[in-house]
């Protein structure tokens, strides 16, 4: 498979290490009454869709960026990879 | 033997002449044959037995889908089986032998099987060695085995060496045949990057076997002369002698290169390469495969594809017959007739299964109309014919064609499936191609040679490449085929797979038996399940399969075509990882000092750790481990811990950084100290644990497990980035950077006073326990000091720059003669820090909660950090949760066992009896006996209870003594001293 | 006091061949420093760089040598490179220096080991290893990138038509070595 890397352009994706869902961004507030559910929910439910699906990969032989990319899991078509950070910010994650 | 036919012309070089051997038998050929042609110019067509039923086989094709002509080529450790005769080019020196036979190739003596297949069909080891149960694997299977098979390994390393690379092109090209050269032509002129494969060593595809005209002058001449165009251009690569094997995700394919296959002796260069090919576009021009016909004994030697016989005489100058003839539902098989008969070769009938005219006026031959053979006569080859009819002829070769079939195969690599067409009767590619693909030429059922042009231009004009030069001329021969899969009126065996012996009886039993689906009738009888995967045989058995349901070809559908095309040898998937060179291997700063100073060492991950330094008069590792502890707690040991993980951490938002990834609190390290971190996974389990010192205010330096150096890396990565990405902190790791070498043991202070720079003062006020800072040593090399301790003595770890780390192990060790100062391993670190009861990776072994390991308390619920909400999960601060705590046997002398399992006295040994396991052990030459640290539940409150440790693997039972886990100054006074 | 002295053993050091026409050598006294832009402060961490070599950080996978010899290699957003000559072990102290705080910077120096590789078959004797592009259209003079290599993680550079530095691990470097030295020999 290869990625195109928003930065880098085409890198082939033996050079990244893959996650899962980028719904890993979206980490619960420690603080909130139901955190331990969503902090449950966080950790262990997930889509498993076929079709479309937002994943995280990380650059690990390459600059070290973490990136959503968009990847449809019948097809392996990728249709958007963006930065991760830019993913999490537009997402409201900040400090 | 001489090459009695050798006819004329064809495209070898006659002024050589090279030797080969077969069977041991001289041979002679030229260059540009194959082990293939030249065996058949040496008059040589029994050539292997079959798998199953070791039937004489001959040569069957003139190509890489060849299923009987295999043979083992090379001697001693260079030998290799299951090789194509067909693919084999021949070189002077070239030892072939044929394959599964015992005795001589004409009398095989496992040749009585064939006897018995009244009692082997399809299934017949599924019924008839189903009792008794016990002898299948000991009786049955390897008598099977023993009886079947292919070649023989040579049981030795594979002397050869093997490389892999990577490639990259605007357009590949799969096949040099007409479509594949006039795409590749007309992209590389229009300055496309092209790169140009084909499995054959001549490229040029069909046209070297026709005699098809391009442009008036001889197809294979334009074919040549195309190919040292596109060879003079810098844009365009050309790999002959190369198989892309595979379509992967994105443009990415698999090719292998055989390099030195040809060669006598490879030189000392790879002899075959695995290329990774990036291209953004691909035509796909692989070109199609003839299919046979089924008829009674059609598996002889002599018995041939049309195409193949033609092949033989144009290309290779060779006759594989003196009387042929031709047996075909296809115009196409006319044209062997008429290409044999050019070249004097009797053809004394054309049987066509078609009641039509002939579509190629040819005096000197019989046509026999809507005719067919039923069966064929001749032990070790063909002799004579049987026509339904009952008329029989005598040939010596019967050149069949059944139509041909587009090969496909790469288009379904991904989702494709192919498509039938019912004016080809052949299945062609269906929609859903690889991404950037396209088909051209008889890949894409275009099968003659003027549409093979106008669809290789056309198919890279589509991608925006133009050629203004006219196509080249070329007629469109006739291509009519009428389906005939088998002749129904044969009473003998028909057969349809002959590598794995697989007749149209099977088929029809595997219907009669319900394994009706392709899958089924595949797994059923072996079809199209041997090394050739069936090229020449599934489209027929399927056809079969089809009649015998009353459904369609395509309501049966095929098979999945899955990579490899052709079969790729292991060593070249391996590569050049082997041996010492599997993988990468990491040396510590200090190992030419450890390996000329007795060191043992172990792999560690890809480092290569000293676990122990022996010395003279020490019997075994536990005299020099023992003497490495003693050393150290009582004077000084050394010891590189390089490959702990460094991570370089800064910004002004370091420490709120520090404070969420590790578990405890991180927000009020002073400048110049070090504390002790615990990382959780998100799920609350123990993940890594490590010290982080904080250079200055907006500078931390972060150790990790040497395990987990990269992952560790890799989260903070995804916290800073993912989580967290408006705090201004930066990462960067500096591992390699520094030699850290741990100078632990009461004399540990001392040592270093003699090392260190004097401007620095080591005293405890100055310099206390968790203190850090930079230094400089030996007179202003830079160096970092940190009074941190594993082993649970006064000890320090000090870091130089890397490239000096070797000298330091050298200095540190002089500058400790005078306190008898030690080196030790990584034994004797794991025996004091078990000793001191620190956990390491078995401990942390991704079960344990900081509860379990008694650090619960550190789990700081005022902040939040990785892994503190679901570490608070009832399940896992459980009271009867288990606990990490120390044990010593009951007998002194008793051994303990990592791995062994706590009961109490006078339990049984079931999982509900199960109180918890032991987790390390060390034999304590502090104690004089064997300790072991281990989680038990509740086992904090349990101290100075007896349990028994039970391991059933090993068959043993210890009774153990509850104890602290700290069974070495447990005060810590030591370690502040 | 100081009556020991230590003495610098880079891995691979001396290394100096010509295999296949191409020559690979091990660079003396390669020094590495990274630089990392604050947060929120970039633009004034990009003044400092510039103020201090004359140069501005190049585009991200691009390099640039100052006048002053030092070769600035942008890699993310945020992380450059600092190469250049030095030979005490001190390369990261004499950067921090010129940028006055403006920029986060960590010594690197003898976390990498560089190996030169230099003549016509050396894109050749890459392409067994490398898996990126190197074609001059797709990997021009100057241009730089974090790629792996038998499992390897290497910075290469193309420096030349026919010239690239490559750095990796140090503590590899025998396999990092092993890696060109039989590229080299299997298309010689």
């Amino acid at each position: 498979m290869i990625i195109a890397h928003p930065l880098l352009g085409p890198r082939d994706a033996s050079e990244f290490v893959y996650l899962g869902d980028a719904a890993l961004i979206d980490r619960p507030d420690w603080q909130a009454p139901d955190a331990a559910e969503r902090f449950h929910a966080y950790g262990y439910l997930r889509d498993n869709p076929a079709g479309a699906h937002r994943e995280l990969w990380y650059h690990e032989q390459g600059d070290r960026s973490w990136l959503v990319v968009t990847r449809d899991t019948v097809t392996h078509e990728i249709s958007r990879v963006e930065l991760a950070r830019d993913a999490a910010r537009a997402r409201g994650r900040g400090r | 033997m001489s090459q009695v036919n050798r006819i004329t012309g064809g495209r070898i070089d006659r002024s050589t002449q090279i030797a080969f051997t077969f069977n041991g038998k001289v041979m002679h050929g030229h260059p540009g044959d194959t082990l293939a042609s030249a065996l058949l110019a040496n008059g040589q067509r029994l050539v292997g037995r079959s798998f199953k039923y070791h039937r004489p086989r001959g040569i069957f094709t003139a190509g890489s889908e060849e299923p009987n002509a295999l043979v083992e080529l090379r001697r001693g450790a260079a030998q290799e089986p299951n090789t194509r005769a067909t693919t084999a080019e021949l070189f002077d020196g070239l030892d072939a032998r044929s394959q599964n036979h015992r005795g001589p190739l004409g009398f095989d003596f496992m040749a009585v099987t064939d006897l018995l297949s009244p009692f082997l069909a399809a299934g017949f080891y599924y019924k008839t060695f189903m009792w008794p149960r016990a002898f299948w694997e000991k009786l049955y299977e390897p008598a099977i085995r023993d009886a079947a098979g292919l070649g023989r390994l040579s049981g030795q390393d594979d002397p050869d060496i093997y490389d892999k690379g990577y490639l990259h092109c605007d357009l590949l090209v799969i096949g040099s045949g007409p479509a594949g050269l006039m795409a590749a032509r007309t992209a590389a002129r229009a300055g496309a990057r092209v790169i140009l494969a084909d499995e054959d060593f001549a490229l040029g595809g069909r046209l070297n076997a026709e005699t098809l005209a391009v442009d008036g002058r001889a197809g294979a001449d334009w074919a040549a002369e195309t190919v040292a165009e596109l060879a003079a251009m810098s844009n365009v690569r050309l790999l002959g002698r190369t198989t892309v094997y595979g379509a992967y995700d994105h443009g990415v394919y698999g090719a292998l290169e055989r390099c030195t296959d040809h060669l006598a002796d490879s030189g000392g260069k790879p002899r075959q390469v695995l290329w990774r090919i990036y291209a953004k576009r691909a035509v796909l021009a692989a070109g199609a495969t003839e299919r046979p016909i089924a008829f009674g004994n059609n598996d002889r030697p002599g018995v041939m594809l049309a195409g193949a016989v033609r092949a033989y005489a144009n290309r290779w100058g060779v006759a594989p017959g003196r009387r042929v003839a031709i047996f075909s539902n296809n115009d196409d098989g006319w044209r062997t007739a008429a290409d044999l008969m050019a070249r004097g070769i009797e053809v004394p009938a054309v049987i066509d299964s078609r009641d039509r005219a002939a579509p190629l006026d040819l005096p000197g031959t019989r046509h026999v109309r809507a005719g067919a053979v039923a069966d064929t006569q001749g032990r070790k080859g063909l002799r004579r014919i049987t026509l339904t009819d009952g008329q029989m002829i005598d040939v010596d070769c019967l050149a069949v064609s059944g139509g041909w079939n587009p090969n496909v195969h790469l288009t379904c690599h991904q989702r494709g499936r192919p498509a039938w067409r019912d004016d080809l009767s052949a299945f062609v590619p269906g929609g859903d191609l690889p991404p950037g693909m396209v088909v051209a030429g008889a890949a894409n059922g275009a099968l003659t040679l003027g549409a093979a042009l106008r669809e290789g231009r056309a198919a890279v004009e589509a991608m925006g490449y133009a050629d203004k030069t006219p196509l080249p001329e070329a007629e469109d021969e006739p291509r009519d085929c009428a389906p005939m899969w088998h002749v129904k009126d044969s009473r003998a065996r028909a057969w349809l797979d002959l590598q794995n012996d697989v007749t149209v009886k099977d088929v029809k039993q595997a219907h009669q038996e319900g394994f009706r689906a392709v899958e089924h009738l595949k797994r059923y009888t072996t079809l199209g399940m041997a090394t050739d995967q069936g090229k020449t045989a599934n489209i027929p058995a399927l056809a079969i399969m089809a009649e015998c349901t009353g459904k369609t070809i395509p309501e049966t559908g095929t098979t999945m075509f899955r990579p490899p095309y052709t079969p790729v040898p292991i060593g070249a998937l391996a590569g050049r990882a082997r041996g010492r060179h599997f993988r990468p291997y990491r040396l510590t700063p200090s190992h030419d000092w450890a390996k000329a100073n007795g060191a043992t060492f172990v792999e560690v991950g890809n480092w290569l750790r000293a676990q122990w330094f022996a010395r003279p008069g020490e019997a075994g590792w536990r005299d020099s481990v023992d003497r490495e502890v003693r050393t150290t707690r009582t004077s000084v040991g050394i010891c590189d811990v390089t490959t702990l993980g460094k991570i370089d951490i800064q910004g002004r938002d370091a420490a709120e950084f520090l404070n969420r990834v590790y578990c405890n609190g991180f927000a009020t390290l002073a400048v110049g100290k070090v504390r002790y971190g615990l990382m959780l996974r998100e799920d609350g389990v123990a993940y890594d644990d490590g010290t982080t010192a904080r250079l200055a205010e907006h500078h931390y330096v972060m150790t990790t497990t040497t395990a987990n150096a990269v992952t560790v890396f890799r989260r903070l990565e995804f916290a800073r980035q993912c989580l967290w990405p408006d705090l201004d902190v930066h990462l960067i790791s500096t591992t390699d950077g520094w030699a850290q070498f741990a100078v632990a043991g009461p004399k540990s202070r001392d040592l270093l006073r003699k090392v260190v720079d004097a401007d620095q003062d080591l005293s405890n006020e100055a310099f206390p326990f968790m203190a850090c800072g930079a230094v400089t040593v030996c007179g202003g090399t830079p160096a970092r000091l940190f009074r941190i301790s594993f082993s649970g003595e006064m000890a320090y770890e000090i870091a130089v720059p890397a490239r000096y780390g070797n000298a330091m192990m050298g200095v540190l060790m002089e500058a400790g003669k005078e306190f008898d100062a030690c080196p030790y391993g990584t034994e004797a670190l794991g025996v004091m820090r078990i000793e001191k009861g620190h956990a390491a990776g078995n401990e942390l072994d991704g079960r344990n909660t900081a509860h379990n390991l008694g650090m619960g308390r550190m789990v700081s619920q005022k902040k939040d950090c990785i892994g503190n909400v679901l570490s608070q999960r009832p399940e896992m601060i459980r009271e009867d949760a288990v606990q990490l705590v120390g044990f010593r046997p009951v007998d002194p002398e008793a051994r303990l066992i990592a791995g062994a399992h706590f009961l109490d006295t006078g339990a049984e040994a079931t999982m509900d009896n199960d109180q918890g396991w032991m987790s390390s052990v060390a034999h304590s030459p502090t104690l004089g006996h064997a300790i072991g640290l281990g989680f038990l539940a509740r086992g904090a409150a349990r101290m100075g209870e007896i349990l028994r440790a039970v391991s059933p693997v090993h068959g043993t039972e210890t009774e153990v003594v509850v104890v602290s886990p700290h069974f070495v100054d447990p005060e810590g006074e030591r370690l502040r001293g | 006091m100081a009556d020991f002295t230590l003495t610098s053993w880079p891995p691979l050091a001396g290394t100096d061949m010509t295999l296949a026409g191409v020559r690979l050598w091990a660079p003396t006294d390669l020094a590495v420093v990274s630089l990392a832009l604050p947060l929120g402060r970039e633009d004034a961490a990009m003044a400092a760089i510039k103020a201090a070599h004359g140069t501005a950080l190049p585009e991200i996978g691009k390099s640039v040598v100052t006048a002053d010899g030092v070769r600035l290699i942008r890699l993310a957003p945020d992380l450059a490179f600092a190469v250049f000559t030095h030979a005490t072990p001190d390369a990261e102290r004499v950067v921090a220096e010129r940028l006055g705080g403006a920029v986060y910077t960590t010594e690197q120096t003898d976390v990498w080991v560089a190996l030169g590789l230099s003549g016509p078959d050396a894109r050749r004797a890459l392409e067994r290893i490398c898996m990126l592009d190197l074609h001059s259209d797709a990997f021009a003079v100057d241009d730089a990138a974090r790629t792996v290599m038998e499992h390897l993680g290497v910075l290469i550079l193309r420096t030349g038509a026919d010239d690239y530095l490559l750095l990796s691990a140090s503590s590899s470097a025998m396999s990092f070595l092993h890696a060109l030295e039989t590229s080299l020999r299997n298309i010689a």
